[in-house]
């Protein structure tokens, strides 16, 4: 009968589902089979994956033919003249050709030995200055800086003598809705890059070559182009600052941090004690910052401590890091801005301390576009796991003011290395023709803080025995040269490598202040009754004043009709100030040592050509070696001393002479060059893969020997 | 949801609306139960690793369509992945199973069938192993039950089929006498949610978890079960009719999802 029947059927699905519990998750049609949400979820997400997968790759698949026989078209082009079939460029920010050469005599970096001995190895020219933003948008746009705008880190408004960043620019929402005391933005901040001109792979996309570009200085905001980019150096933190650390303390101190970080007080929260982060000003108009809490719980008999933050809870011993942990800062009616930072937990007792990396855009979730496609940068998060996205990731800021040490500085540089090296592989792997270009930070950075240890001589580290000091910058090529190891193992023989870099390093261990060298010689002038001023000529009386610097390397005049107090007529007597500058400067004797100080200054008509030269600096100065723009020289202060020892970590520095700073250039292939320039990458680059070269382009194509093919290759 | 719950309750009369409310009101229990048994039992960190891969080699297809082999290479990692997925869910799966399972099968006693109405008339059936005993079963009622039509004897099923009908509301024992032994079997008849048992076994452990819910016949009875033909309970919905186990998957899945997120658990 049929109730019997039921009954029965009811009890077979039963039993049958019990038994095959695998394939009651894949088919859960009988609803006895169904075992809650969480296998529903693992079900259904499963199936959809499979699903989207499959017509993503069905899509692929069926649309491949036409799309293959499309890119024939335009790849005839690319291919069709080619002499490669990919380039791999490995930047290395700062690799210097004398010490790579000093260690390969030593025995070492058996990888670029082999370049060097198969290929090429040559210093690389570097522009004017020698600055990374500089140097890197040459390298992609292939003209010099008077064609793409970057001439410093910064530049100034002439309106205010004050300066802002060179690269990008972040403005606010056009657009408010007014309720009450809230400004409700409508539409999002709108990012403008500065930069001009077009990069190389913007060339080559568009003939059909793949390119996959990771943090390439200069590269914020990504432009649109066919291929992937993540972009470097130049993305701004969650603050839009170029990196804002939070040290949190409960030790009382009214001190500031020069620049780069900010002091939070910790508060004794019953057992345990709270703080917070500082985040982005808040976007409904209130006025005030943004903030993120966390607890600490310390544990001193454990020598660690718990941290909570949002539901976020992780233990870390004195002297380690979190992983990237997501911070939210909640504005309100639905605004949150959404980060990633790493802690570090310098001390527990008898002060509690914690460092906090300058909060970045979490590439998972970017509230700024940070990779073209957007959704490159959420690829890598998932593949990955989060990683830092700041421009200038390593907080060199947070060991300069001693709130991080070596190691725990070496250890954040290396741990955004290894990220970089995953992507960068992976890059290598899903680029299998085209070009895939990545640009390693950790060696400006490292060299930067370490220099120091390398220098007999550094005043920083003047009484450590030289025996003591570590091997730091030693370490540093070693590990490079290995991960140029791994790279030619992974390339084939029509695959053209590249190592390159922006320009070398010298020591650091005097600073220039040369705004007090302008005053002390007339050329600068200060407001009634001062003799030094703040930041940002504070106390400067623009009135008298006939030139002054900010930044790195540019000098100005203060020319009437440009600079809002300019008083410098334009034409004859900009000329003869200029001349008058050149010949006092050049050659400037350190009194202390005795040494000079300053090699060059060039003149920038000379040394520029385009249409933005007018943004120029009018005078670069080139300092000696060993020396640079001091600190307070750099953000516009007019001290009373204009020579001094540099004490700091940050020891190692190529913000000199550029002639004393090229870059390296080492290659799997010979390149016929006696004397190779950063400009000249682009225009080899698109004449290798077989491309007309822009007629603006400043840099010639290298000749490029053809590889030699093992035989099965050649046949 | 609650839309159509306001809309039910507008259409509809108060009673038939409280196993639609008990099922939503389980199903939202279950659904945060499962979702925080499923937080502790599980390797969070691998669930959430696998899916942010799965959904990374989703995204390659996408950034890397032009490439070919870098598109089978994904799809590929996509199918190893929803394997490691669906092994790191595996877990939580299998201790979930067994009180879910328990839960379902008691839940279907009250919500998988409609207790009878008075005056429903409803078939009594009861199989008996052998000829003999079939021929001589009598069924023997409480006063207020009663027979409306004579025994039907199906010799080919080993079956004995009674059409009986009860009057009032009650939980009432009807008895069956053959070969020297009586058997039982309870009858509910009732207008709201009531615990039904449309069947009585004999032995058949596991047929008896699943489908019974009263004790199991006597070993040496000759009658092997006995059941009633109690009408399977449909319930309205949004404008539709469900089984309540249809309806306690969607609603717990779905308030699983807003639990899932709002705990921040990686299902």
């Amino acid at each position: 009968m049929k109730l019997f029947s039921f009954c029965e059927k009811r009890y077979r699905s039963l039993h049958v589902s019990l038994l095959l519990i695998g394939l009651v998750l894949l088919f859960p049609s009988r609803s006895e089979a169904y075992a809650g949400p969480g296998a529903g979820f693992a079900v259904l997400s499963s199936f959809w994956t499979i699903l989207v997968a499959f017509l993503y790759s069905f899509y692929a698949l069926v649309t491949w033919p036409i799309r293959q026989l499309l890119r024939m078209f335009r790849r005839r082009k690319a291919y069709g003249k080619a002499e490669v079939k990919r380039v791999v460029i490995l930047g290395f920010d700062g690799m210097d050709p004398v010490l790579a050469a000093r260690f390969m005599d030593e025995g070492k970096l058996p990888n670029l030995v082999k370049l060097r001995d198969g290929g090429t190895f040559r210093p690389l020219r570097t522009t004017f200055p020698a600055i990374s933003p500089v140097a890197w948008s040459t390298f992609q746009t292939g003209v010099n800086p008077g064609k793409h705008n970057i001439y410093d880190f910064l530049a100034r408004d002439l309106k205010n003598y004050l300066p802002y960043l060179s690269s990008a620019q972040i403005s606010e929402p056009k657009r408010h809705l007014k309720i009450g005391k809230y400004k409700l933005p409508l539409g999002k901040s709108e990012v403008k890059g500065l930069r001009k001109g077009t990069p190389f792979w913007h060339w080559l996309g568009k003939a059909g070559v793949f390119c996959s570009v990771i943090r390439v200085p200069v590269t914020f905001p990504p432009e649109k182009f066919p291929g992937v980019l993540l972009s470097g150096m130049c993305v701004p933190d969650l603050k839009g600052s170029q990196g804002t650390f939070c040290f949190c303390t409960t030790r009382e101190s009214s001190d500031k941090f020069r620049e780069g970080g900010v002091r939070i007080p910790i508060e004794r929260n019953g057992v345990g004690f709270r703080s917070f982060i500082p985040g982005p000003e808040n976007p409904l108009g209130t006025g005030n910052d943004l903030r993120a809490d966390f607890k600490i719980r310390p544990d001193i008999r454990g020598n660690q401590a718990r941290i909570e933050i949002d539901s976020e809870s992780f233990s870390l011993e004195v002297g380690q890091y979190s992983e990237w942990i997501p911070v939210k800062f909640k504005a309100g009616m639905g605004f949150t801005a959404h980060g990633i930072c790493r802690f570090w937990l310098k001390e527990i007792s008898p002060e509690v301390e914690v460092y906090v990396t300058p909060v970045n855009i979490d590439p998972g979730r970017p509230d700024l576009p940070i990779s073209h496609p957007v959704t490159y940068s959420i690829y890598l998060a998932k593949l990955f796991g989060p990683y830092a996205t700041l421009g200038l990731a390593e907080d060199t800021w947070a060991l300069n003011e001693e709130v991080l040490d070596d190691e725990a500085f070496l250890a954040q540089c290396y741990g955004n290395h290894e990220d970089r090296e995953r992507m960068f592989f992976d890059a290598l792997e899903k680029t299998p023709q085209g070009l895939c270009a990545c640009v390693f930070d950790t060696t400006d950075r490292v060299q930067h803080m370490f220099w120091r240890y390398l220098d007999k001589d550094h005043p920083a580290v003047r009484d450590m025995p030289q025996d003591q000091k570590p091997r730091v910058i030693e370490d540093l090529y070693d590990r490079m040269d290995a991960l140029i190891g791994k790279v030619m193992l992974q390339i084939d023989p029509e695959t053209m490598l590249l190592v390159i870099s922006d320009h070398g390093f010298k020591s650091f261990a005097r600073c220039m202040n040369l705004n007090a060298w302008l005053h002390q010689n007339g050329y600068l002038a200060l407001k009634e009754g001062k003799n030094q001023s703040g930041d940002w000529f504070e106390d400067v009386d623009w009135s008298r004043t006939r030139a002054y610097t900010m930044g790195l390397n540019g000098l100005y005049l203060n020319l009437k009709g440009r600079e809002r107090e300019g008083i410098v007529e334009a034409g004859a007597e900009a000329e003869t100030l200029k001349e008058e500058l050149r010949a006092k400067l050049q050659g400037l004797i350190d009194p202390a040592s005795g040494t000079v100080g300053i090699t060059g200054v060039f003149d920038c008509d000379a040394v520029y050509a385009g249409p933005y030269v007018d943004n120029a600096p009018d005078l670069i100065v080139g300092y000696g070696e060993g020396f640079r723009a001091s600190w307070d020289s750099v953000m516009g202060k007019v001290t009373s001393d204009i020579f001094e020892d540099n004490l700091k970590a940050w020891s190692g520095d190529h913000c000199v002479d550029p002639r004393l700073v090229p870059g390296v250039l080492f290659s799997n292939r010979k390149i016929a060059v006696e004397k190779p320039a950063i400009v000249d990458v682009a225009p080899t680059i698109l004449k290798l893969f077989g491309l007309q070269l822009p007629s603006y382009f400043d840099g010639k194509p290298w000749p490029v020997a053809p590889p030699i093919l093992p035989a099965k290759h050649a046949a | 949801m609650t839309a159509f719950v306001t809309i039910n309750l507008a259409s509809s009369d108060w009673p038939s609306l409280i196993p639609l409310l008990l099922v939503l009101a389980i199903s939202i229990v279950i659904g945060l139960l499962m979702v925080v048994v499923f937080r502790y039992t599980s390797d969070q960190k691998a669930i959430g690793r696998a899916k942010d891969r799965l959904k990374a080699n989703l995204l390659a297809v996408r950034l890397f369509q032009d490439q070919l082999p870098v598109v089978m290479r994904a799809y590929a990692r996509i199918l190893r992945g929803t394997g490691s997925y669906l092994r790191l869910a595996f877990t939580p799966f299998l201790i979930a199973i067994l009180p879910i399972t328990c839960l379902i099968v008691q839940l279907d006693r009250y919500f998988g069938w409609m207790p009878l109405s008075p005056a429903q008339t409803f078939l009594l059936e009861a199989r008996i192993e052998d000829a003999e005993a079939a021929n001589q079963a009598e069924l023997q009622l409480p006063p207020e039950l009663s027979s409306t039509a004579p025994a039907v004897h199906i010799p080919k099923d080993k079956e004995v089929v009674w059409r009986v009908v009860g009057q009032r509301e009650g939980k009432y024992d009807l008895h069956i006498a053959t070969a020297g032994h009586t058997v039982t079997k309870q009858v509910v008849i009732s207008t709201g949610v009531a615990r039904i048992s449309p069947v009585r076994w004999r032995g058949n452990f596991w047929e008896r978890m699943f489908t019974s819910g009263e004790p199991a016949l006597e070993e040496n009875s000759p009658v092997e079960a006995i059941a009633v033909t109690y009408p399977p309970r449909v319930i309205n919905f949004a404008w539709m009719e469900w089984n309540w186990i249809v309806l306690f998957f969607v609603v717990s899945l779905i308030a699983g999802f807003i639990f899932k997120s709002a705990l921040g658990i990686q299902v």
